[in-house]
């Protein structure tokens, strides 16, 4: 770790204001990636700014058919939430599967959604619900939000508050882990709503995506024999020492058809 | 059992040791925080294999908080560059071991990612840490070599101007001729090639070191987590040069060894010449990345194999072709690839004919050593997927051809084709032992079951043997002191490193005694002991056997010693004293001298010593998997262990040993491998986010049983036991996943068995059939 600034901020502004002031200033809530990082010295930032105890980020609430989850919470919270647990099952399942439980613990669901980390399960169950992320300055829908790796439409200075989820009629997740990190290797969430279904896949590409052949076929039979055979492109799969492209491709398919098996078994 | 009838062990609910370590008043390397202390960080090699043109430490020299930088030329002024190896075999043709040099500190080349180039010293470890980075290093690349096979082919980038064609050895044991002849006329040959993979033991204590220089000694005293000071004095001594006296050591908890924390590791000599030049203590804490590239890795070994059969299905004759990684320079740790692979190359098998040829190779990577089994598993996973592999061709039960090969009971002790000598075992009694408890016969049902819910269904046995125990030292010294209020202190050489000794040397002197256990204290490896008491390390599953073994001779010598003095004390001939529960008496007399009695003046003490030799082990385990055809991923289902470990001082400790190791076992065959860029060299593994370090929940529910034939090696009748776990997993959940995709066509599948390479096998053979 190199020498860096710690401050506690005491809100919103005074975070923004930190930011702003500091060229070098990072937030840090549940510092599950950031740490790490720090540790091994591939990030110098100038100040750490701790966001995690901000009152304007706490919080999970269910207003008028949409849940909404403050930044700050952590993903144990989300898993245990009685309130998730009722209006969106799949989102609590989801955040149970998250890393282990100590990251569970500490990770929040604003840090995973503003890192983008592209095997991360957050991103998976806010573009397939087609969330909506309020920060600081505006909204932006989940479907503008990710793009791709680490990438998301975050402007300098600008601080993810909540994510605003739709209940969906119907969701669900199916992860297959991956055996060292528990990262997902590939993770698949279905969401059957009002306008139809949304299929987003995590891990398997540089970025969270939709399977939008998978949506289309899922809307006319939202069955999971609707998927044999629908069209994939994994060109731009990940490739590495654990899995190629096309065991990724095999398992966005495997963990697709199993998100629709558990969708119908509500 | 007449054996062990005065024995009864007490078997405390909670170990004697955890109450310690599980309210954090355990002390391990890095808990030591000296006055004065500086702080070491090293720079490493960024890359595999460079030449070193020039250091420039200039600027790191003025940032403030550094005291001193320490680079190969300082290593090589010191004439620390003599590292210890133990390869001390005849080789093929009277070659002789050609040992490279290995300076503390890298000298003019680095040969792996992770090597030491420099080590800083400053007031804290950032400054250490911040001054490394100003560390200018200019290298020269060379190619580097990171497979052992290519590292032996003609055109091989060279490591070593010392060691031609990156080959320090080539040994080979058995007989050649009668194996090839038994080959030629045999019904039935089988051939497979197969690897054990090299893995990263990382005990979960990282490595830690503070040296003190005594300048008015001028000795050494190196707070350190070790397996035992004898092995590392006498490394380090080697290494160094510095006198056996000279070196002292504090170790007391240690977090997990699995024979990694044997070494005298290049960076300990690098930091007593920082110690002495500072005239301060130098404390250096190992990172989990320098972990993964600096402790010594394990396994590594690429054998071809050949089993030929008769048409009865008898074994005549087993040849082995051993490539053995040893990475980048030769360590003390990696004999037991050698020794142990050929001294229980017959496995539990009668073959009348047995060959093995060894090369030993060098490539740019991590230096191998021992690791828990140090061969003894990849010879167990050698013969059994052979068995195995064997069996399916003939079509024969996996189980029913194991015994036909069986060394009959009646047979023991048996000389085996290669010269060892296996004491003892019931190899048809376990074998009918664990088949009933996995329910072998049931198996066709249960698949029928899995294939139902669409999981291919296997199951795997392996039946192993290994020797255990004897070890380099020339004796093990125990000493026993017992003080005026009862307590009894035992004295060993011997240290945990979660083995549980303060429980089961306790209980081996508490039985002999009679006495309660709470009342006998196990010091190990104390710095006052370390120049009166010598013995072996802990490794190799030979503490109880040897140690313990000594702990109980010398709990009776209290009591042969105790006796005349208690005659005088009770005016009676020695003869006529008795000694029961903590007390001499005469028969008549109802007046009893007490063993704290003894000690009323002065500290009671008395030394034993003694020499035991190896004892075999054996076990069978049978495992049970589901393979998920649609992702690949296997599922250990059921796992059966039934175990001859002799006789059992502690039952749940030897539980938890078997458990370990079969978890570790597990573990590599499932998913844990160390992988290099073959083309730069580069670590790709160096961190649990790519290192498949095996979970608890990876073996759910394991069934042990005992299956005990008491050895007569050791006057408790014990057989080592710390490594069996691994010898046996690695064999039977490899044949158990291969068992479940035969039906498909895969037989010749190698570890790791992860669901990415399960899937691809599987597409593989689907694409075939069509």
């Amino acid at each position: 770790m190199y020498q860096f600034n710690y401050v506690k901020a005491k809100s919103l502004k005074e975070a923004g204001r930190l930011l702003a002031s500091h060229g070098e200033a990072k937030l840090v809530a549940g510092g599950m990636t950031l740490i790490p990082t720090l540790k091994q010295r591939l990030a110098r930032p100038s100040h750490l700014v701790d966001i995690t105890q901000l009152a304007e980020l706490q919080g999970i609430k269910l207003k008028a058919g949409r849940l909404e989850i403050g930044a700050a919470t952590r993903h144990h919270q989300v898993a245990a939430s009685a309130v998730v647990r009722k209006a969106i099952p799949a989102l609590a399942q989801l955040a149970s599967v998250i890393g282990d439980p100590q990251v569970r613990n500490r990770g929040t669901l604003g840090g995973s959604v503003a890192n983008n980390d592209p095997a991360a399960d957050y991103p998976a169950a806010v573009l397939g619900l087609g969330a909506t992320i309020v920060t600081t300055q505006r909204e932006i829908a989940a479907d503008d939000f990710f793009q791709g790796m680490f990438a998301t439409a975050l402007k300098d200075g600008e601080i993810v508050v909540r994510v605003v989820f739709p209940v969906a009629k119907r969701a669900a997740y199916a992860k297959f882990a991956h055996p060292a990190s528990g990262y997902a290797m590939t993770g698949v969430f279905v969401a059957q709503t009002g306008d139809g279904v949304r299929v987003a896949v995590t891990g398997a590409a540089p970025g969270v995506f939709r399977w939008k052949q998978a949506e289309a076929a899922l809307a006319r039979n939202p069955k999971a024999a609707a998927l044999e055979g629908v069209a994939l492109d994994a060109s731009g799969f990940n490739s590495d020492i654990h899995a190629d492209a096309a065991y990724r491709a095999n398992l966005v398919r495997v963990m697709a058809k199993r998100a629709v098996a558990k969708l119908g078994r509500r | 059992m007449a054996h062990t009838a005065h024995h009864h062990f007490p078997a405390p609910k909670m170990r004697l040791e955890d109450t310690r370590l599980i309210t954090g008043s355990g002390k391990y390397a890095a808990d030591w925080d000296l006055i004065g202390q500086l702080h070491g960080y090293f720079l490493r090699a960024d890359r595999a294999h460079a030449e070193i043109v020039a250091i420039d430490a200039g600027a790191a020299l003025k940032h403030p908080g550094v005291v001193g930088i320490f680079t190969g030329e300082d290593a090589v002024r010191a004439g620390y560059v003599n590292a210890p190896h133990a390869l001390n075999f005849p080789g093929k043709n009277g070659m002789k071991t050609r040992a490279p040099k290995r300076p503390a500190l890298a000298h003019g080349r680095i040969r792996f990612v992770g090597e030491a180039v420099a080590l800083v010293v400053a007031e804290s470890v950032h400054a250490a840490q911040d001054a490394a980075e100003l560390i200018e290093v200019q290298y020269r690349d060379l190619p580097a070599v990171v497979s052992p096979e290519a590292a032996l082919a003609p055109g091989a980038p060279q490591l070593h101007d010392d060691v031609p064609g990156n080959m320090p050895l080539e040994t080979e044991v058995g007989n050649a001729a009668a194996v090839e002849q038994a080959i030629a006329g045999a019904a039935h040959v089988t051939r497979l090639k197969m690897e054990v993979t090299r893995v990263a033991p990382s005990p979960m204590e990282p490595r830690a070191c503070t040296v003190v220089h005594d300048a008015n000694a001028d000795s050494y005293t190196l707070h350190v987590c070790s397996q035992g000071y004898t092995t590392l004095r006498a490394q380090l001594s080697a290494y160094t040069g510095v006198p056996r006296d000279k070196l002292n050591f504090e170790v007391r908890d240690v977090g997990g060894g699995f024979g990694q924390r044997t070494l005298a590791y290049p960076e300990y000599c690098a930091l007593m010449i920082a110690a002495r030049a500072t005239a301060r203590p130098v404390r250096w804490v190992s990172t989990r990345s320098e972990g993964f590239m600096t402790d010594s890795h394990g396994r590594a070994n690429i054998i071809s194999g050949e089993l030929a059969l008769d048409k009865a299905g008898k074994i005549l004759a087993m040849r082995l072709d051993w490539v053995n990684d040893m990475g980048s320079y030769l360590g003390p740790g990696a004999m037991g690839h050698i020794r142990n692979t050929s001294s229980c190359m017959t496995g539990v098998y009668r073959i009348p004919a047995l060959y093995a040829n060894y090369r030993v190779a060098l490539t740019n990577t991590t230096p191998v050593a021992a690791y828990r089994g140090a061969g003894r598993p990849d010879i167990s996973y050698v013969v059994e997927r052979l068995v195995s592999q064997v069996a399916a061709e003939l079509k024969v039960d996996a189980a029913e051809l194991r015994r036909r090969n069986f060394i009959p009971t009646d047979a023991f002790p048996y000389t085996t084709a290669t010269g060892s000598v296996y004491e003892n075992a019931d190899l048809p009694g376990l074998l009918d032992q664990a088949l009933k408890l996995a329910d072998w016969k049931g198996f066709a049902a249960r698949r029928k079951k899995s294939e139902q819910a669409g999981k291919l269904r296997g199951i795997g046995i392996s039946t192993v043997i290994e020797n255990t125990g004897a070890g380099n030292a020339p004796k093990d010294d125990i000493q026993i002191d017992l003080d005026a209020r009862g307590e009894v202190t035992v004295h060993t050489v011997s240290k945990a490193q979660g083995h549980s000794h303060e429980t089961t040397f306790a209980a081996i002197v508490a039985a002999a005694l009679q006495i309660p256990i709470e009342r006998v204290h196990v010091r190990q490896c104390m710095p006052d002991m370390q120049h009166v008491l010598t013995g072996n390390h802990t490794g190799g599953s030979r503490s109880t056997v040897g140690a313990g073994s000594v702990c109980h001779l010398a709990a009776l010598k209290v009591i042969e010693q105790g006796k005349p003095l208690a005659a005088l004390e009770l005016g009676v001939e020695p003869s006529q004293v008795e000694y029961a529960k903590g007390a001499f008496r005469t028969r008549e007399s109802r007046r009893a001298v007490k063993l704290a009695d003894l000690a009323k003046g002065k500290t009671f003490t008395v030394a034993a010593e003694g020499k035991f030799g190896s004892t075999q082990p054996n076990g069978c385990h049978i495992v049970e998997v589901e393979v998920d055809p649609d992702t690949g991923a296997t599922d250990i289902v059921s796992y059966c262990a039934v175990d001859d470990c002799g006789v059992v001082i502690n039952h749940a400790v030897v539980a938890g040993q078997l458990h370990g190791g079969v978890v570790q076992g597990v573990g590599q065959v499932l998913g844990e491998q160390v992988v290099y860029d073959r083309a730069s060299g580069q670590m790709l593994t160096a961190s649990f986010m790519d290192y498949c370090m095996p979970r608890a929940g990876i073996v759910r529910g394991i069934r042990g049983e005992e299956h005990p034939t008491p050895s007569k090696v050791s006057p408790l009748g014990v057989k080592g036991m710390g490594e069996s776990g691994c010898t046996a997993s690695l064999p039977a959940a490899t044949n158990a996943v291969i068992d479940a995709l035969r039906p498909l066509g895969i037989d010749r599948l190698d570890m790791p068995l992860t669901p990415a390479t399960v899937w691809h096998a599987i597409q593989s053979a689907k694409e075939k059939a069509q």
